[in-house]
């Protein structure tokens, strides 16, 4: 968080910087150390205020992120030397069927989560933006699986869909008349039931984010729509939907990466089964690197999740960002 | 835009002067520990029992005892948390920073064995009595005939009966199942009267699944000569076994990725559960429990799995004689009557055993450590596990046979043995 809004400042003093620059465009070619000078005597307190982060930045993220890279080109040993293998790691990545099932197993899961957590988000917003009595109350309830660790709802979340006849949700469903279900020891059923635990985990928090654009939306336009005799329906679809578009992108956004870096509730709930069904790229990441000690291997895997989520970032941006602008 | 970019080159080249600074300082620590033992050792152990207080006496005893004899050597015992264990590890030798005893589990020693890892600790047994450790728990400190670890417990797992279930099914408590054949007999009673027979964790580790039974049909995973046997006549059996429980529903219908099935045992809706020392505690803490103890199961053998823990010394430790003396200490039968005593985990030495003589049940699992099996011994064991229980579940949700489920498992083991 801090290196982003770090990029910000930067950027906004940067563009201050323009100005004067473009006035004094004769004084262009004073010397190197001049102008590191003027810089200084200018920004120094910006400077001085940054070093620390970027430090931190450049000790934690930098380098690690490039050496990572380098890793991929090794047989790295942890401890001795390592041995460059050149693209061996890579081409290895390539022909692992594991690999490819995981990312699969991940883009599916994504397909169960993404849209699910943004429609439940923003109903529920809907419930609280109706300033009906006890709204705090119910509030807090929603966002209550936020806050609580994963590791305790993962519990509870296996032991509703426990698959035996005593387990919650099929003495529910017994009750109907439908036959006992596996859910996570069947295979077409364990990653649908592990999408509905992210939901039902991070729905609160999409919650809060739809919530706060609810409110910055203009109350004319509403009273407008409905001076127009526009009906509720008519009014969500043409005027709040609309009108939160910079929030659907933002949590389209963090929603998309999160469910690509999904390894928990496997890890907790079912072991990357039945049949690798629920192995995720980073379950497989996390298999590989550290029970399998091919931290080389995990490395490739790393990237080509970074390549992935870097590229469906930016189709997002292209084709939702752009129009930030609403009014 | 040029500005900007000199002075981020000036603060880049910053970070790497105050990083290179740092790694001078250290550099320094690196020589001492030949000859005599002297000097700093750094042990990390973890947490065995919820009781830090009673653990950190029984480390200081045993740190006394080390220091009578290496009086010049400061020990000092940092207690990691369990949870990503392998990470810390792995993350601190890489830094050259890591302990210089650390305690170690058996699927890790070879792994990290092979990657040449771990000291060699022969040299500083020669004149040490080994004959009093168990042999099963040798099995896991012993790689390609070098001794890398000494072990300081053992674990047995095996089958623990509810009494009740076993009248209610109208057998006898006294004479518990030996044979598969027996056991079978008693699993078809328990599920006509609708119980279930036993626990099965199909998501968690394959010691507590499928392997025993490979073991105790007389197959085997994988030989230390990388001889893949998965796919044995001896070892299909294994397979159809499982696969004969889950279809006549002995095991709940879950048992796929099942975590534990402890809730349904202690619910009284099952007849057995395979269980270690943990489930003992357990069981006992329930008021109104009536459980028995079998011995290991025996098909063609009679054998079980049971972790062994171990302490190990890292190849780059900064003071290998220290340490390995101190691993030495530390499993000596006096430490291990202290150290079992409080964690309550059996001694891997039979003259240690004794700290149980007047405990039922724990001197019971005490004499079944020696059929314990601690998993499969081999660098990649770890990363095969995953492929063999992904193909075990396959036959379970009945998309192969069990001869097709080994065999394939075999050729995924063949192909990882290929790339290691």
């Amino acid at each position: 968080m801090i290196t982003l809004e770090n990029i910000k400042e930067n950027n906004s003093f940067a563009s201050k910087d323009q100005l004067p620059r473009k006035k004094n465009a004769n004084k262009r070619k004073l010397p190197f150390k001049q102008r590191i000078k003027r810089e200084w005597d200018r920004n120094a307190i910006v400077y001085i205020f940054l070093i620390p982060a970027l430090i931190h930045f450049l000790i934690f993220q930098i380098i690690p992120f490039a050496y990572s890279f380098v890793l991929t080109f090794l047989d790295w040993k942890i401890i001795g030397d390592s041995e460059f293998v050149g693209l061996k790691n890579w081409i290895q990545f390539f022909n692992d069927d594991l690999a490819w099932k995981a990312i699969w197993n991940t883009v599916l899961f994504s397909i169960y989560y993404i849209l699910p957590t943004m429609a439940l988000g923003l109903i529920l917003a809907l419930i609280i933006n109706l300033k009906v009595k006890f709204t705090g109350f119910f509030k807090g309830i929603f966002f209550l699986p936020v806050v609580t660790s994963f590791v305790v709802i993962a519990g509870i979340w296996g032991w509703l869909f426990g698959g035996t006849k005593s387990g919650l949700i099929n003495y529910l469903i017994g009750l109907i008349g439908i036959d006992t279900q596996l859910f996570l020891s069947d295979s077409s059923q364990a990653l649908i039931v592990l999408a509905g635990l992210s939901i039902f985990k991070v729905a609160g928090s999409t919650m809060i984010y739809y919530f706060a654009g609810l409110q910055s939306i203009p109350r004319e336009l509403y009273e407008a729509a409905r001076i127009d005799g526009a009906s509720p329906v008519k009014i969500f679809w043409r005027i709040t939907f609309p009108l939160l578009k910079p929030i659907h992108f933002y949590v389209l956004i963090v929603t998309t990466i999160g469910s690509f870096q999904i390894f928990d509730s496997a890890y907790l709930l079912t072991g990357g089964g039945p049949n690798h069904s629920t192995t995720t790229i980073v379950y497989y990441l996390y298999q590989q690197g550290f029970a399998g000690l091919n931290l080389s291997y995990a490395a490739v895997l790393s990237y080509a999740l970074f390549f992935i989520i870097l590229i469906i970032s930016l189709i997002q941006r292209k084709y939702l960002g752009k129009e930030d602008n609403i009014y | 835009m040029r500005k900007r970019i000199g002075f981020l080159v000036l603060l880049l080249t910053l970070g790497l002067v105050l990083a290179a600074c740092n790694s001078d300082g250290e550099e320094t620590t690196g020589t001492g520990g030949d000859g005599d033992a002297s000097g700093e050792i750094t042990v990390w152990v973890h947490p065995y029992t919820g009781d830090a207080e009673a653990e950190k006496e029984m480390w200081d005893g045993i740190i006394a005892r080390y220091n009578e004899e290496f009086p010049e050597v400061k020990v000092n015992i940092e207690t990691i948390p369990w949870s990503n264990r392998d990470q810390k590890i792995l993350t601190a030798l890489a830094a050259n920073n890591g302990p210089d005893v650390f305690y170690a589990i058996p699927d890790q020693m070879p792994q990290y064995a092979d990657e040449g890892m771990l000291l060699e600790l022969d040299p500083y047994l020669e004149d040490y009595d080994m004959d009093d450790f168990v042999d099963s728990a040798l099995v896991s400190t012993t790689w390609k005939d070098k001794m890398y670890g000494l072990p300081i417990l053992q674990e047995a797992y095996t089958f623990f009966y509810n009494a009740d279930v076993i009248e209610a099914i109208g057998e006898d408590p006294e004479n518990l199942p030996t044979t598969w054949e027996e056991f079978q007999a008693w699993a078809e009673k328990a599920k006509e009267k609708d119980f279930y027979a036993l626990s099965y964790a199909g998501g968690g580790s394959m010691n507590g699944t499928l392997y025993p039974w490979i073991w105790q049909a007389g197959g085997d995973v994988i030989t230390q000569d990388d001889e893949v046997l998965i796919n044995s006549p001896e070892s299909v059996e294994a397979f159809e076994f499982i696969n004969n429980m889950y279809e006549k529903g002995y095991i709940p219908e879950d048992s796929i990725t099942a975590m534990e099935h402890d809730a349904l045992f202690q619910g009284g809706e099952m007849l057995a559960v395979l269980g270690s020392g943990i489930s003992l505690t357990n069981l006992q803490a329930i008021e109104d429990f009536n459980f028995v103890i079998a011995p290991p199961l025996q098909n063609e053998e009679q054998v079980t799995y049971g972790t062994t823990g171990m302490f190990v010394v890292p190849s780059n430790s900064d003071n290998p004689d220290a340490a390995a003396e101190f691993v030495k200490v530390v499993t000596n039968a006096d430490s291990q009557r202290e150290f079992n005593t409080v964690t309550q985990y059996i001694p891997t030495r039979e003259s240690a055993k004794d700290i149980f003589d007047s405990q039922e049940y724990l001197s019971q699992l005490a004499t079944y450590t020696e059929f314990a099996l601690p998993g499969v011994i081999h660098p990649i064991g770890r990363n095969i596990m995953p492929l063999i229980q992904a193909e075990v579940q396959t036959m379970m949700e009945g998309k192969k046979s069990p001869e097709e489920a080994a065999d394939a498992a075999a050729e995924l083991i063949e192909a990882e043995l290929a790339k290691y």
